[in-house]
């Protein structure tokens, strides 16, 4: 077994919550982390929800720290119930963070904010939603539905909102987009629904793009253009994007860097070839292996899928409302130690903006991989 | 299925534009709606009109006491000597005025806290609802006779006021629990996320989407205000001269009319009351079938039916079959499930919609067979027609459908009854939600044996155990009730029932899609591990290709209502022939090698309810010839078990066939 991981013998434990996920070599300075150059930059996110009278705590989100840098795409991947899509509602603030920061552009975002503080981040930080048959108000236009966030955010003088609407419609590949403009939602397709959906997300001009799980309420025969439509638009327009699913094949084809929910952690990350690829935590590889192995051809290759042959499909996501003190993946981990219930492992680096949280790779360890 | 629900439905938003159009369009689509219209609108008359009906000033004591109906007075004249007729005019103003004033000042309390207690949540909801239940818990009518009885020298406002106090919480109870709805719903987040403001996000994105409640909340407490001010003024609390159809039961009631025989005095006001109220149940149950056209489409549909739908129906079906080189094919004997020139869809109001056309397909003993395609491709409606479950609005239009010698489409109820779940069973996308919340997984895993006639407590015991072995589930879990079991687990326990009486076929519609991709890795394992084990027959469908090219033995792919390609799992894989069937393969990205951009499909596949002459890929098609848009290619044999429809495939006997008609009409373009 060759992988990159047991040739690294330099695998530094990192602390420090920045260069967790950041990607950042060790030794670069902190100071350097929090640079102008993030699209979004997360420490430590966390959310907890309180359910029912009982006070039931379910942490969805669990010390997250990331960082997008300007004009990356960068795919969170995982089941339902990881956290991935909380992520997106605390950056857009459709929830509010029980701890931790976020930064947009180099801007801190406060934890409390006004209306006007609201607005000018909504500006800054769109979101695109799954189901475009639930995201679209049946009972307005799509123009009224793309001219709020231009008059929202005064971005054209009143005249010249419809003139812009057009444009939106046409950049996202419905033309003319005056006759489209003039059309309810329930006059066109899935795929026609999710571009405007999309029109409304750049109607802002925003910097940063949220994308959950656009496509995978569309039929197959149309997710590749939305996902090209993404591609073409981040290139055009110059967006960052966090592009959510829990298609992996999905996220090597949008991201050029990729990073692993499990129970509300992120437990890999780094760049998409090589996550998917050649996973190296154990849970990654589990959805490596329950992916359609469809389209790689018969030989497949890394040592990711070969371990993946020998993993079991068992057990499902845990409950979040009672998370081991551990590593919240070790009761269904073929790999599972004793020191994997001592708490829950940092990340370790493997090789340069690879990391993985899992005690196998920590170099303290007797045989670290 | 799509082009059933493309159908054009009615708006309720529609209302607030051009009230008169609107109005009009309603009591056209609606007769409930009508009738409510014509009642509530000659009430109304009579109270606007009274003057012209009437001569006489409904307080003038200036008759003779209880006159009985005459010329003069049509009703008759009270004890006191009033008219009963202009009381009853004078009094519908009053009543109803009451009516319309409680109705509209309940309702907007009720839509103002119920709406705002839904959007802003939290602390705020909890104390609104709390004081909502309080009210409810309340009983009405005797706090409203209290109420009314300290406030009688305050007037008739004060009356409105508490009644319209006495009735806002039954709405805003119902429009909070839709709001929170409404509220849960992604287009608000949208709206919040592209940094709209709670009053527009209330006014311009909830509201218009509640219209249908809080209309219906409306005529509601309308009628509450009614029934509140006559039964007020039956007891005789508030201010019994005024004429009002409350304050004339008072007086009719208090001097014994019916007793004296003077039965058109408590008659004529109890009829009012009564019609006034029909008027709006009438009103509110047009404005429910607006609000939910499934309901109303129903009947609709039927009348469809009976008229002229079958006719078109059956004459395309016979188009079908009467093609020239269309040849007609027997039922496979050796198959498993034969289906031969099935033809099904729905009946709409706009006309038959042939989801399926002349699908033939064979499934052999222990085979896994999966049918692949867009949504909207009919490949449920074929799942559902060939084992005979296609409910209304759908219908087989012609064809077979064979299981193991037995047509399953001329069986009759009862024999089909006794076949379903022994000999063949299906699991659907929803499945889970077929489960009954109230029992306990056993019984309902043994409910499906009983049916069948296994009884014994220890063999229904000992099965049960088995299955849930079946489909890698504890035996603990048994005893549980559905919710305590996660999404994969309750789709297990419906495979599980599927199994239970060993079928030789079962078909499975997007048995996986709503899992998450590592449950439905493990349930389509354990479906295979079955399959094995059984020799069952297997029909899997999917919009998921990728994941039937590993699961399945043959594939077959469908488009616009027929089968375009059809081949051996490994086959379709290396070697696919039909364009769609090459685009499909490559619709979606790769998890290994390069990352190089792809394309999807171009366009939209055709509506299902036109009858198309060329092959239905024809517009999406880069290979498309001439040939493509005149005539439909027919599915044949390219080798064994590899069947195309497709003139790129077509052998030279078919496309000399085709030509002379080709160069026909290209030589009279």
């Amino acid at each position: 077994m060759s992988s990159p991981a047991t040739e690294l013998t330099t695998a530094t434990e990192l602390t420090t919550a920045t260069e967790l996920t950041t990607g950042v070599r060790p030794g670069t300075p902190l100071t350097a982390a929090v640079s102008a150059n993030a699209a979004l930059e997360l420490h430590g996110l966390t959310k907890a929800f309180k359910c029912g009278r009982g006070g039931r705590v379910v942490t969805a989100v669990n010390n997250v720290s990331l960082r997008i840098e300007r004009g990356e795409v960068l795919a969170l991947v995982g089941e339902s119930g990881s956290g991935k899509s909380t992520v997106a509602r605390l950056v857009a603030r459709l929830e509010t963070p029980t701890s931790g920061s976020v930064s947009v552009g180099g801007q801190a975002v406060p934890r409390r904010l006004g209306s006007a503080g609201l607005r000018a981040l909504r500006r800054r930080v769109q979101m695109i939603f799954q189901d475009p048959y639930a995201s679209l108000n049946a009972l307005n236009t799509v123009g009224y539905t793309l001219s709020r966030p231009i008059r929202i955010h005064k971005l054209a003088p009143g005249r010249e909102v419809g003139a812009q609407v057009s444009a939106l419609l046409d950049r996202v590949g419905l033309s003319p987009g005056a006759l489209w403009a003039a059309r309810r939602p329930n006059e066109l397709s899935g795929g026609q629904r999710q571009r405007v959906v999309i029109a409304r997300a750049l109607a802002a001009r925003p910097e940063l793009i949220l994308a959950d799980e656009p496509t995978s309420a569309l039929d197959v025969s149309i997710r590749l253009d939305i996902m090209n439509l993404l591609l073409d638009l981040k290139d055009q327009e110059g967006l960052s994007m966090l592009f959510i699913t829990h298609d992996l094949a999905g996220a090597r084809y949008m991201a050029d860097r990729v990073a692993v929910m499990y129970a509300g952690s992120v437990v890999e990350i780094g760049p998409a070839q090589e996550v998917i690829g050649n996973p190296q935590m154990p849970y990654t590889q589990l959805l490596r292996r329950a992916a359609p192995k469809f389209g790689e051809g018969t030989e497949t290759q890394g040592a990711g899928a070969q371990d993946a042959g020998e993993l079991p499909l068992r057990g499902e996501v845990p409950d979040l409302s009672k998370l081991p003190t551990g590593c919240a993946f070790e009761p269904r981990c073929p790999h599972a130690t004793a020191a994997c219930k001592v708490a829950l492992p940092p990340l370790y680096e493997l090789s340069p903006g690879h990391l993985v949280r899992c005690v196998l790779f920590d170099p303290a360890r007797p045989g670290a991989r | 299925m799509s082009a059933a629900a493309s159908a054009p439905r009615p708006r309720l938003a529609a209302l607030g534009r051009r009230p008169l159009d609107a109005l009009g369009s309603l009591m056209r689509r609606s007769p409930k709606a009508a009738a409510g219209i014509v009642i509530l609108l000659v009430l109304s008359l009579m109270a606007i009109s009274a003057p012209l009906w009437t001569s006489y000033d409904p307080t003038s004591l200036a008759f003779k006491s209880m006159l009985t109906p005459s010329r003069l007075h049509p009703l008759g004249t009270t004890f006191v000597g009033q008219d009963i007729l202009s009381q009853l005019l004078y009094g519908a103003r009053f009543t109803m005025l009451i009516g319309l004033l409680t109705g509209l000042i309940a309702t907007l309390i009720g839509t103002a806290v119920g709406i705002s207690a839904a959007y802003f949540g939290g602390r705020f909801d909890e104390i609104v609802n709390g004081i909502i239940n309080v009210v409810l818990v309340l009983p009405g009518f005797p706090l409203l006779i209290v109420a009314a009885a300290l406030l009688e020298n305050a007037g008739d406002w004060a009356i409105i006021i508490v009644i319209s106090l006495t009735g806002w919480a039954w709405g805003a109870r119902v429009l909070r629990a839709q709001a929170m709805t409404l509220r849960r719903r992604d287009f608000i987040d949208a709206a919040v996320s592209t940094g709209e403001g709670p009053g527009r996000i209330i006014f311009r994105e909830m509201l218009p989407n509640l219209s249908g409640i809080i209309a219906a909340n409306f005529f509601g407490t309308a009628l509450y205000g009614v029934l509140s001010e006559s039964g007020l003024k039956f007891i005789g609390v508030g201010d019994v001269t005024q004429p009002s159809w409350g304050s004339m039961l008072y007086w009719a009631a208090g001097h014994t009319a019916l007793l004296k025989g003077a039965w058109w005095w408590v008659m004529a006001p109890g009829l009012c009351i009564a019609l006034l109220g029909t008027s709006f149940a009438l009103l509110n149950f047009a404005i429910d079938e607006i609000a939910n056209p499934k309901a109303a489409n129903a009947g609709r549909l039927r009348a469809a039916r009976r008229g002229k739908g079958r006719v078109l129906a059956s004459q395309s079906a016979a188009q079908t079959l009467t093609r020239p080189n269309m040849k007609i094919q027997p039922p496979n004997p050796a198959a498993l499930l034969s289906v031969r020139h099935l033809t099904a869809g729905y009946q709409t109001p706009q006309g038959p919609v042939r989801a399926v056309r002349n699908v033939s397909l064979d499934v052999m003993p222990g085979e896994f067979l999966g049918l692949a395609g867009e949504s909207g491709c009919g490949k449920s409606t074929l799942a559902f027609a060939a084992t005979r479950l296609l409910a209304e609005p759908g219908e087989v239009f012609s064809g077979q459908s064979v299981l193991e010698g037995v047509d399953l489409l001329t069986l009759s109820e009862s024999e089909l009854r006794r076949r379903r779940w022994k000999d063949y069973s299906m699991v659907f996308q929803a499945s889970m939600n077929v489960l009954n919340p109230v029992l306990r997984v056993r019984e309902q895993l043994y409910d499906a044996m009983q049916a069948h006639g296994v009884t014994d407590k220890a063999k229904l015991d000992a099965r049960a155990r088995e299955l849930f072995g079946l489909v890698g589930i504890r035996e603990s879990y048994l005893d549980v009730y559905p919710h305590q079991l996660s999404g994969g687990m309750k789709q297990r326990v419906v495979i599980a029932i599927a199994l239970a009486l060993e079928p030789k076929l079962v078909v499975l519609d997007e048995p996986t899609t709503a899992l998450d991709v590592v449950v439905q890795r493990q349930i389509l394992e354990e479906i295979q591990a079955v399959r094995r084990r059984l020799g069952i027959g297997i029909v899997m469908i999917t919009h998921d290709l990728s994941l039937l090219t590993e699961m399945s033995d043959r594939i077959a792919i469908m488009y616009a209502g027929e089968i375009v390609e059809e081949a051996p799992s490994s086959v379709l894989q290396s070697a696919p022939l039909h364009p769609y069937t090459r685009r499909l393969m490559t619709a979606f990205p790769p998890l290994g090698g390069e990352r190089t951009r792809r394309e999807g499909i171009p366009g939209r596949p055709p509506s299902l309810a036109l009858d198309l002459t060329g092959c239905p890929f024809a517009e999406r098609c880069d290979s498309v010839m001439p040939i493509c848009s005149l005539q439909k290619p027919v599915l044949s044999d390219l080798s064994p078990g590899h069947r195309v429809a497709c003139f790129l495939h077509a052998s030279p006997e078919q496309l000399t066939l085709a030509k002379p008609e080709v160069n026909h009409v290209l030589a009279s373009d």
